[in-house]
């Protein structure tokens, strides 16, 4: 007996491994003794009596018609993400009315925490190398073109119409778009303008524009930063503290695209002459001024507009919600411009994988999460401007300051980020040119530089 | 033993064998599918142009991305800054962490306060400490700069500055983790035999003297071990930059295995970053090697 224990120890230890490797995917049930000894017997069994509770486990809140129609509805699995709870709330509620609405469809969906990092994309890599794409995710702007062009996502021409595809601003097709054809819807755009504090533009008699025809050229908006900048006070809040990142491109893109610049060629094929290109320079070395001016601070605190340590700032919608908290007098003002009003769009949007089986009805969950009552639920819980034309006119709030200066610049100047699948590259070139240019770079230098890196990465996707 | 070994029945030794193979197999699992099958995945992706985007189109292109190495001006900044880092954190651990366990060591009041103090940065995670940290470097409103401010000395740029960066991490990593060799070197102190000081003592050994001549011969095997974990550790810098600097300013704090990660899932390039993971490995697995044949030399 001593010598079978002997044995016994480490086998068990082993078979225990190797049970907690498998996951309790079967059934979830740990076996104990007796279902040890016929534990061929049992899983078969548990195999298939668990088989049907895991159903009713998944589709949730799935009431009894689901059930009864079983095998003839179409189930489709669904990823979000997940950054703030009322958004995420917002969308089971419209994915739950959806699953009501479709007696043919329903919808399982999985949320995933977007951190602002890489989390959400890190498990969208995984899935995609492990070919477990769900039937329709949502995806960051930029990345669409990355996703059509490795035929990820499918392209939705043949299920859009066209009062639908005239409804949505330009920018939010233009982001969706790739190679001439459509792939990607989004619900929300997001939006630049520039924030300043009512008080102390009064207090110096500044007078902020309110239209775009009104809005500010670089000279006039370098003047005002400079004249508002005090021994204790910014001129301008760049928000540099949110780090290196993604943030550089939306929030700089548009002074390189207003003096008609660009990140990269039309076609895409390359960015030597583009990012490098003269007018490129020019916008960089615009930016290189604000900070040799002291009128930015290259470390501003969390919140310095907020609390009145800088004039003005160019932030995102979310700005808005924490000047409000913080009980100041804020107001709007369009994007500053060089030679043509351009200003920043984008966000997350949703697209179709070619392994759907049912992309019909995946287009019809992604239409039903863009159309008007999604998209105005969605901006009066997020604060983010709305994707279509008819629910800016809908909503009261945008015809008037300071929401107005949001939607014309959504309706009018709104510019998406390039349509490239090199874009984790271009956007990181971009954002380390701009970072280079504030802490006081060669700016040409560092672009030829980048473009290097961008055409090393471009060069993968000539076939 | 070993005539008792000869005699005892062949089969016998076999069983025993057997069993402790057995005893072997959960850690051989465990190391087999979380270390080495990874590993050689790595190494057979490294030879391949595998884009996270297209899982079924893994062409296999030979040594080209070792190539690109080399071509690399990236990769080349992140290995001189890790060279860096590496060069300045281990020299500066060891001597904090010795330090601070002669001091712990004493007989003082308040020993298990100044021990668990010292300790404490190492059980918290190092997520948490780089964030707080980031906060006490803050040009404007931060602890350190507010303290200097007091002495008169101007606003650093601890974080934004191409020049300070690099050493500004490496103050903290040397904060966060020095308590943990700390508590190697305590044990280390409290197993030198009392009756050595003594005999010095009677020698009259000064306290210098008895720290060169009895205490660092006692802690030498220690010293060693501290020597080469620290090292393969400082080696592995990743999340220090990538919570307080993503890499910046300039580049300047990029490490190597930031810099693998990023072109793995950031730019989806699998393939290559396989590649400068395997050059990784086979440089780090050199120093230890080196610093192994030291070990044995010294103790031969």
């Amino acid at each position: 007996m001593k010598k079978m224990s002997k044995w016994l120890v480490p086998l068990s230890m082993s078979a225990a491994l190797l049970a907690a490797c498998g996951g309790n995917e079967s059934g979830g049930e740990s076996l104990d003794e007796n279902n040890a000894n016929n534990a061929g017997n049992n899983q078969s069994n548990n195999g298939e009596s668990n088989g049907e509770q895991s159903d009713v486990v998944e589709t949730g809140e799935a009431d009894q018609g689901v059930e009864a129609t079983g095998d003839e509805s179409v189930q489709l699995d669904m990823w979000i993400h997940q950054t703030g709870e009322e958004e995420t709330d917002f969308y089971i509620k419209r994915i739950d009315e959806f699953n009501e609405a479709h007696e043919d469809i329903f919808v399982n969906v999985e949320i995933i925490i977007d951190d602002g990092g890489s989390s959400y994309s890190d498990s969208i890599n995984a899935a995609l190398v492990a070919g477990n794409l769900p039937d329709i995710l949502a995806l960051d702007g930029p990345y669409v073109a990355s996703f059509a062009e490795s035929d990820i996502i499918r392209s939705i021409d043949e299920y859009i119409s066209v009062e639908d595809l005239e409804d949505f601003v330009d920018s939010i097709i233009q982001q969706g778009s790739y190679d001439g054809e459509l792939y990607s819807l989004g619900a929300m755009e997001a939006s630049i303008p520039l924030y300043y504090n009512k008080d102390i533009f009064e207090e110096e008699g500044i007078e902020a524009p309110t239209t775009i025809e009104d809005a500010w050229t670089w000279d006039e908006f370098l003047t005002v930063a400079q004249d508002l900048t005090t021994e204790d006070r910014y001129g301008l809040n760049l928000f540099m503290n949110y780090g290196v990142g993604e943030w550089l491109t939306f929030m700089g893109g548009p002074f390189v695209w207003s003096n008609n610049g660009e990140l990269i060629s039309e076609d895409g094929s390359t960015s030597d002459g583009y990012l490098n290109s003269p007018e490129t320079v020019e916008s960089l070395e615009f930016i290189k001024t604000l900070f040799e001016e002291g009128v930015v601070s290259l470390t501003p605190g969390e919140m310095q507009f907020e609390e009145g340590n800088a004039a003005m700032a160019l932030g995102g919608p979310w700005i808005a919600v924490s000047a409000e908290n913080a009980d100041m007098n804020w107001g709007m003002m369009p994007y500053p411009y060089k030679e043509v009003p351009k200003s920043p769009s984008g966000s997350m949007a949703y697209g179709i994988t070619t392994l759907s089986e049912h992309p019909e009805e995946a287009f019809q969950m992604m239409h039903w999460m863009t159309n008007e009552e999604s998209t105005i639920g969605l901006s009066e819980v997020t604060g983010m401007p709305p994707v279509r034309e008819s629910a800016f006119n809908a909503m009261d709030k945008y015809d008037e300051l300071p929401w107005s200066v949001m939607r014309d610049q959504v309706l009018e100047t709104a510019h998406a980020r390039p349509q490239t699948p090199a874009y984790p590259v271009l956007t990181d070139a971009f954002a380390q040119a701009f970072h280079a240019a504030a802490l006081g770079e060669d700016v040409e230098e560092t672009l030829n530089q980048q473009v290097e890196r961008v055409e090393r990465e471009l060069r993968r996707f000539q076939d | 033993m070993r005539t008792h070994k000869r005699y005892s029945l062949k089969t016998q030794e076999g069983k025993e064998a057997l069993t402790g193979y057995l005893f072997l197999a959960p850690a051989l699992l465990l190391l087999g599918i979380f270390l080495l099958y990874p590993m050689g995945t790595a190494f057979y992706y490294s030879l391949t142009d595998f884009y996270i985007l297209r899982p079924n189109e893994k062409n296999f292109i030979g040594f080209e991305n070792f190539q690109m190495i080399f071509g690399d001006a990236e990769f080349r900044q992140a290995f001189s800054n890790t060279l860096y880092f590496a060069f300045l954190v281990v020299p500066i651990q060891i001597g904090v962490a010795l330090g601070l366990a002669l001091l712990v060591n004493k007989k003082l009041r308040f020993k298990v306060f100044f021990r668990t103090a010292y300790f404490s940065p190492v059980v918290m995670s190092l997520v948490v400490v780089s964030i707080l940290w980031t906060f006490m470097y803050n040009p404007n409103e931060g602890l350190i700069n507010e303290m200097l401010s007091l002495l008169g000395i101007p606003e650093q740029p601890f974080l934004t500055s191409p020049d300070q960066a690099m050493n500004s991490i490496i103050v903290m990593s040397v904060w966060q983790g020095a308590g943990f060799q700390m508590m190697i070197f305590l044990a280390g102190l409290q197993n030198i035999p009392n009756h050595l000081y003594e005999a010095a003592d009677i020698d009259g050994a000064t306290t210098f003297q008895k720290f060169l001549h009895v205490t660092l011969p006692g802690l030498k095997n220690i010293s060693l071990f501290i020597f080469i974990t620290i090292t393969i550790a400082a080696f592995k810098l990743l999340v220090q930059p990538m919570i307080m600097t993503q890499g910046g300013p300039l580049g300047s704090t990029k490490s190597l295995v930031y810099h693998i990660y990023e072109v793995g899932f950031n730019y989806r390039d699998v393939g290559y970053a396989s590649a400068m993971a395997v050059v990784f490995t086979i440089m780090v697995l050199v120093i230890t090697i080196i610093q192994r044949i030291a070990v044995k030399e010294e103790r031969g």
